[in-house]
């Protein structure tokens, strides 16, 4: 698992994840995901296009991560591009619904500063 | 080379895996899944679906488990049955973890809103949305789930 992260702006951050975000992967990044996602920037995309697999347990630090910045008046959207698998795992649990989730990195940004 | 040495296209459809409860077996288990079902010509889309709901069933051997898995081994057994058109995959996942049939359990409430969300829950719903079909049964104190996937071989990408 790879995480990285790009400051564009005071309050705004993109954080970019690859890997297989499984048990294992997922164990390698979340404490560094939680920091950088709920830190003092508030508007946030997450890029899962380097994803290749995502489990329950990825999605929960997906979810609790958008939750702790939603609390603390931030947003955080996410950024699919044309992966599939990703994009399936988010659909079919619904959480497309939770976290906004863009195909198109000039639409995820744009929702994440609107 | 003997006359005894099995032939290279002779793969036994059926295949073995014993693996220790925790994350990084787990990440094994799929490892070995990729490359056995890729062996056994089970295309990309139906092993990537078949791999999701193997790590959910194990996530959840591993987190809810109980004491009797500790000491255990889950056991994993890959079969794969080729036809003209088409083709079914499954993975029996075996454990001797609390009783617990995924079949049953009831899913959680879907959130309408992040504020509403709590985490956990989705690993069943992967497991059934995922799965062409789920069977469950708990014998000589183990649980034990099989997993299948289909595919059409006119659909499935080479």
């Amino acid at each position: 698992m790879a995480i990285t992260y790009e400051d564009v702006s005071e309050s705004f951050r993109r954080i970019a994840l690859s890997g297989r975000l499984d048990g294992r992967g997922t164990g390698e990044i979340a404490v560094k995901f939680a920091a950088l996602s709920t830190a003092a920037k508030h508007r946030v995309v997450v890029d899962l296009t380097g994803i290749n697999f995502l489990a329950s347990i990825g999605i929960r630090a997906l979810l609790s991560s958008a939750k702790a910045l939603q609390q603390n008046g931030g947003r955080m959207v996410l950024f699919v591009g044309g992966n599939p698998a990703v994009t399936k795992t988010l659909e079919a649990t619904g959480i497309d619904a939770l976290i906004p989730m863009f195909a198109d990195a000039a639409e995820a940004e744009k929702a994440a500063l609107a | 080379m003997t006359p005894f040495a099995t032939p290279r296209h002779a793969i036994d459809p059926v295949v073995d895996l014993s693996i220790g409860v925790d994350t990084s077996e787990a990440r094994r288990a799929s490892t070995w899944l990729g490359e056995a079902g890729s062996a056994r010509g089970i295309p990309a889309e139906p092993l990537w679906r078949l791999d999701l709901c193997v790590t959910e069933a194990l996530a959840n051997v591993i987190a809810h488990g109980g004491a009797g898995t500790g000491s255990s081994t889950i056991r994993l057994r890959l079969d794969v049955r080729r036809g003209a058109s088409g083709g079914e995959a499954s993975v029996t996942v075996s454990d001797a973890g609390i009783k617990y049939d995924p079949l049953t359990a009831p899913l959680k409430a879907r959130p309408r809103t992040l504020a509403d969300a709590e985490p956990g829950g989705q690993g069943l719903t992967m497991l059934r949305k995922f799965s062409d079909a789920l069977d469950y049964a708990y014998s000589e104190g183990r649980n034990h789930l099989t997993i299948r996937v289909r595919w059409d071989q006119d659909k499935a990408a080479p």
